[in-house]
């Protein structure tokens, strides 16, 4: 058969209404993929340059030397962008008001930050407004903290070692600030040029040093390899993902959640387009016979209809396309008010998975069933019973494995595929079983039941094979769409309750066991302050079971090869080493956010006792019942292990690696923390409480918590998107599936209405038929649901897995509404034609 | 016109039943010489339909073998016997069999368009005309009559320029007056055309249109004398 007939062939198709649902099925599948590919490539363009922002830059390489020269050049051959920042800690004072404060000093080159953006302000505490500049040479601006503590205002000269200079702004934000407890002291900003005339940097201070690096993602990928092997010991190569754990993780969530989104789309148009052509396929039987008599040959059958559906392709996947652009726009014009100030142009990549989804599907899915019209007996023209054999093993074969295929290649994630799948597989096998039991049950209800009820049933159970498909089809598309809502509402929940609204967001260090009372009074009076003061000394670990810690450490490290790799990341998180400094208190009480996993919390009056943080107390080979001597202020005392420690180190809560015993650092000098929250437009408090109490330090991380907040809304918005896309999917299906089981509905429906049966019986019986279908399918995609969410949250997104009594109900009622709205709109025609006309139609 | 274009020997066609094998041709022998007209009687269930698929190579005989301008259908394969049924073949059926979703033109355009003639179009016209229909070109088969319907698929029958016409019960879904019609043309177009034509009815009257009648019953043939009304 040639091109051209078989174009003619698909044309006089296309009018007689053959290849709509075909081409409808075609055009959602890439359509929806084009448009969540769109978008979530743009997006995840944004998020990753919002991302950005908190690290000032795309990558940093990050070092306690100066950065090699040939990593410099090597980035400026690749057409990177540069800056350097240089960190390091030095007394900040003030001859006029005699005051000095310890600063953390950043000097930097033109064109910081590479990413995000300063603020700086005239006073003190308040919001400031962007800026694209620097302090010039011989200036500096100063944190909101440094103008109280040295008490000096805008114009006022500091001096920074041997240094003068004049402040010229107050700096409210940084973005690369971070979180980390190491940006302790109040920042003060200054150029590169100027740290040679302060003449602080001497052998072995405190520095760190670090490039920051913006450009493609190729060329820094090829930077990266580039260097590599350079890098370690001295060097760190830092990404968005490195510079914030939290971010880290829910952008990792909702790249899997979002590609989830995209594979169930795929999945259900591939449904509907296997739907759609194994009607078209049917409805031709009749037809290939006729060629076939009239001498087609099967070959000629099988590369006319071959033809015919890779023209349906092109056509879809072009109209897809277009589809998924217009779509793309509309979501983002829809959102604009919520995305990132601009969306970065997309890549090519999203129009080739567009392309080639159509293909596939058309393949994979489309192919199968028309494959089956090559053999077709010419006989059916005498004997209309001749059905063609169902097409061989391989057909199928290739078909899942080109199906499979699309989805490993779609999400790029074979972990999530597989379970998708497998969850699917052994759903679609209990849903066929369950879906029969469900017919046999409603076919014996049905015989007590009115006579609308009794047709419907008896319906079913006629059908019941056809039934039984339908009702997994159903319940599959009804599963994944609950599985989408669910597994959404305990990701977005999981995220939102990670940041509380009023997460505290000032930590308050430094105060002395005198100003307790005062500090907390002013917080109470002033903030609604309901917190607690944690007690905090200074001291490190000495010995374990009496060996010396160095060779606690050194035994530890020769099992383990472990090193000593201190992280800054919030929450001064890390591997730990055992012979550092830390932070150590001691409570009555278990605080909030902490878990007692393995031992007891102390009793009052217990023997001084200690308890670790369970991973701190796994990393350095502690365990209970070891007995740990402290050193606190030059004295040792011993405790020991009784119980380890879950902490929630995201609950923005002042929290402890060690915590011990009342009594067990009695008479040592303790100072006090805690932690609360302070509104934006409130910052001017802080005047106020560190005037009061100029000892005290504070530490702000609003913009941390405002930033991450910001992401989590948008990533939530574009899962909720995908939600929506999902189910315009799943009623794709619905309709592919209806209209496949229509030609059989006509008939019987046309002899209802020849033997008498009212429209108003007729009707009530066919709503009621897809009630009843819509029952079950909802039943079985609850039960469907319940275990692949399970297994979803248990082991791709690691959330806890529960069940939900709310979808029980709601399942069941969805699928009623949906399959009967849905199947009552695809069949009203049949209803309304005339039993003669639809007669001869048969 | 002489010469045997169509031929049987031995045919047999059994299929298998749930009480053992059905036998719905036995032993069937026959030569049609080349422009005959030939009709094949006998009571429902006595196995013209099927004799007639045999011989047209839509169907395969349990036995025996069939020629079919000159090649031995019986030993070709699906796609070969679909190469002879395009170059020598032509049917008119019972139920008509034309395509719903393609107009009458078109349905009478598919012979054609199938062996590539460029000038399909045109040619289906004529033949559109010559059955009488050449204002319902454009309409689709569910809006024409029964008797319009067969009209349109004796055209597509006679558009391939057929050597043989296998027509199974051609006038059987139409009342007398259109069957009678449809016969006429039937048979005009058969002699103008010279194609060897093959009938199967139970229409006693339409059997006698044709010079020979093959008679069956049960699955075997009669003698011609048995067959003689």
């Amino acid at each position: 058969m040639s091109l051209s007939l078989a174009l003619r062939l698909a044309l006089r198709d296309w009018r007689a209404g053959e290849l709509r649902l075909l081409l409808a099925a075609l055009l959602l599948a890439v359509g929806a993929v084009t448009a969540v590919s769109l978008f979530v490539d743009r997006l995840q363009r944004a998020l990753v340059a919002e991302s950005a922002a908190l690290l000032g830059a795309d990558r940093v390489i990050d070092a306690s030397r100066p950065v090699p020269q040939r990593f410099r050049d090597l980035a400026a051959d690749r057409g990177l962008v540069l800056a350097d920042v240089i960190r390091f800690p030095s007394m900040a004072s003030s001859e006029a008001t005699g005051r000095s404060q310890l600063a953390s000093v950043k000097a930097v080159t033109p064109g910081y930050p590479l990413r995000g953006t300063l603020r700086v302000a005239g006073e003190p505490f308040t919001r400031g407004r962007r800026t694209d500049g620097l302090p010039a040479p011989g200036e500096v601006w100063l944190d909101s903290r440094l103008f109280p503590a040295l008490d000096v205002k805008v114009g006022d000269t500091v001096s920074v070692g041997y240094a003068d200079f004049t402040v010229t702004a107050v700096l409210a934000s940084e973005p690369d600030r971070g979180g980390g407890f190491m940006g302790f002291a109040p920042r003060l900003l200054m150029r590169a040029e100027d740290i040679a005339a302060t003449r602080v940097i001497q052998p072995g201070s405190r520095i760190r040093y670090r490039l920051l690096l913006a450009g493609g993602g190729d060329a820094l990928r090829s930077l990266h390899d580039a260097i590599r092997d350079e890098l370690a010991p001295g060097y760190r190569w830092r990404d968005v993902r490195a510079a914030n754990a939290r971010i880290d993780s829910a952008l990792e969530r909702a790249e899997s959640f979002l590609l989830l989104g995209g594979l169930l789309t795929v999945l259900l148009a591939g449904v509907a387009v296997a739907l759609s052509a194994r009607r078209y396929a049917r409805r031709h039987y009749d037809h290939v016979a006729v060629l076939k008599t009239l001498g087609a040959t099967p070959a000629e059958v099988q590369w006319g209809y071959t033809l015919v559906l890779l023209i349906i392709g092109v056509a879809g996947a072009l109209a897809g396309l277009v589809l998924g652009a217009v779509a793309h726009f509309g979501i983002i014009a829809a959102l604009r008010g919520f995305l990132p100030m601009s969306l970065p142009p997309p890549g090519a990549q999203p129009v080739w998975v567009g392309l080639l989804t159509g293909f596939i599907c058309v393949l994979a899915f489309g192919l199968p069933p028309l494959l089956r019209l090559r053999g077709v007996s010419p006989m059916r023209v005498i004997r209309r019973d001749l059905a063609p054999a169902t097409a061989s093993a391989w057909t199928y074969g290739c078909a899942a494995a080109g199906g499979l295929g699309l989805l490993v290649w779609y999400s790029g994630d074979a972990t999530l595929t597989g379970w998708a799948l497998a969850g699917a597989a052994v759903t679609v096998s209990v849903f066929a079983g369950l879906a029969l039991i469900l017919l046999r049950g409603g076919r014996a209800l049905g015989m007590q039941a009115g006579s609308v009820w009794r047709l419907a049933l008896a319906g079913l159970h006629r059908r019941h094979r056809e039934n039984v498909g339908q009702i997994v089809v159903f319940g599959v598309a009804v599963m994944l769409l609950l599985i989408m809502v669910l597994v959404r509402t305990a990701l977005v929940d999981e995220w939102q309750s990670r940041i509380p609204v009023r997460a505290p967001n000032q930590f308050v260090m430094n105060v002395a066991p005198a100003e307790v009372g005062p500090v907390e009074t002013l917080l109470k009076a002033r903030t609604g302050y309901d917190g607690r003061m944690f007690p905090m000394i200074r001291g490190r670990i000495t010995e374990v079971n009496g060996i010396g810690a160095a060779q606690w450490q050194r035994q530890r490290r020769q099992r383990a090869e472990e090193t000593d790799d201190e992280r800054d990341g919030p929450g001064g998180r890390g591997r730990p080493g055992i012979l550092r400094e830390r932070n150590l208190t001691f409570l009555a009480d278990l605080p909030d956010h902490n878990v007692v996993v393995d031992g007891d919390w102390w009793a009052a009056g217990a023997a001084p006792s200690a308890s670790l943080e369970e991973e701190y107390a796994a990393a350095l080979g502690l365990a209970l019942g070891d007995s740990l001597t402290f050193d606190v202020g030059g004295l040792p005392f011993t405790a020991k292990v009784t119980n380890t420690r879950r902490v929630a180190w995201d609950s923005l809560q002042p929290n402890f690696f060690i915590i011990l015993s009342p009594g067990a650092l009695d008479g040592q000098p303790a100072t006090y923390m805690t932690s609360f929250h302070l509104p934006s437009e409130r910052k001017a408090f802080l005047n106020e409480l560190l005037s009061r109490h100029p000892t005290v330090s504070v530490i702000d991380v609003d913009q941390i918590i405002t930033h991450l907040r910001r992401i989590i809304t948008h990533v939530a918005q574009a899962v909720e998107l995908v939600l929506a896309l999902v189910l315009c999917a799943g009623l794709l299906v619905l309709i592919a599936s209806i209209q496949s089981s229509r030609d059989q509905r006509l008939k019987e429906l046309a002899l209802l209405r020849a033997l008498g049966g009212t429209r108003r019986l007729i009707t009530g019986a066919l709503v009621a038929e897809f009630a009843a279908l819509g029952a079950f399918a909802g039943v079985v995609a609850v039960i469907g649901a319940e275990i692949t969410t399970f297994t979803l949250n248990r082991f791709v997104f690691e959330l806890p897995a529960s069940l939900h009594p709310q979808i029980w109900l709601a399942g069941p009622l969805f699928g009623i509404l949906m399959v009967s709205a849905v199947g009552y709109l695809g069949t009203r025609r049949l209803v309304r034609t005339p039993p003669a006309t639809a007669l001869r139609e048969l | 016109m002489s010469g045997c274009i169509l031929r049987a020997r031995a045919v047999v066609k059994r299929v298998p039943t749930s009480e053992g094998d059905l036998t719905i041709l036995d032993g069937i022998d026959l030569a049609v010489d080349t422009g005959a007209q030939v009709a094949v009687v006998g009571e429902s269930g006595s196995g013209k339909t099927t004799l007639l698929s045999i011989l047209a190579g839509l169907d395969l005989p349990t036995g025996g073998d069939v020629w079919l301008d000159g090649e031995e259908i019986t030993a070709l394969d699906e796609e070969q016997r679909a190469r002879v049924r395009a170059r020598s073949v032509g049917f008119v059926f019972q139920s008509f069999q034309l395509i719903d979703s393609l107009t009458a033109l078109e349905n009478v355009m598919l012979p054609l368009e199938l062996h590539g003639r460029r000038q399909a179009r045109e040619d289906a016209l004529g033949f559109m005309e010559r059955v009488g229909l050449s204002a319902r070109t454009t309409h689709y088969p569910l809006q024409l009559s029964g008797g319009e319907q067969q009209r349109v698929a004796i055209a597509r029958a006679f558009a391939s320029g057929p050597k043989v016409l296998f027509a199974d019960e051609p006038t059987g879904n139409l009342d007398t007056a259109t069957g009678g019609k449809i016969a006429d043309l039937l048979f005009e177009l058969n002699r103008e055309a010279g194609t060897t034509l093959m009938l199967v009815t139970h229409d006693a009257a339409l059997a006698r249109r044709c010079a020979e009648v093959i008679a069956l019953d049960a699955g075997r043939m009669l003698a011609p004398r048995e067959a003689a009304p």
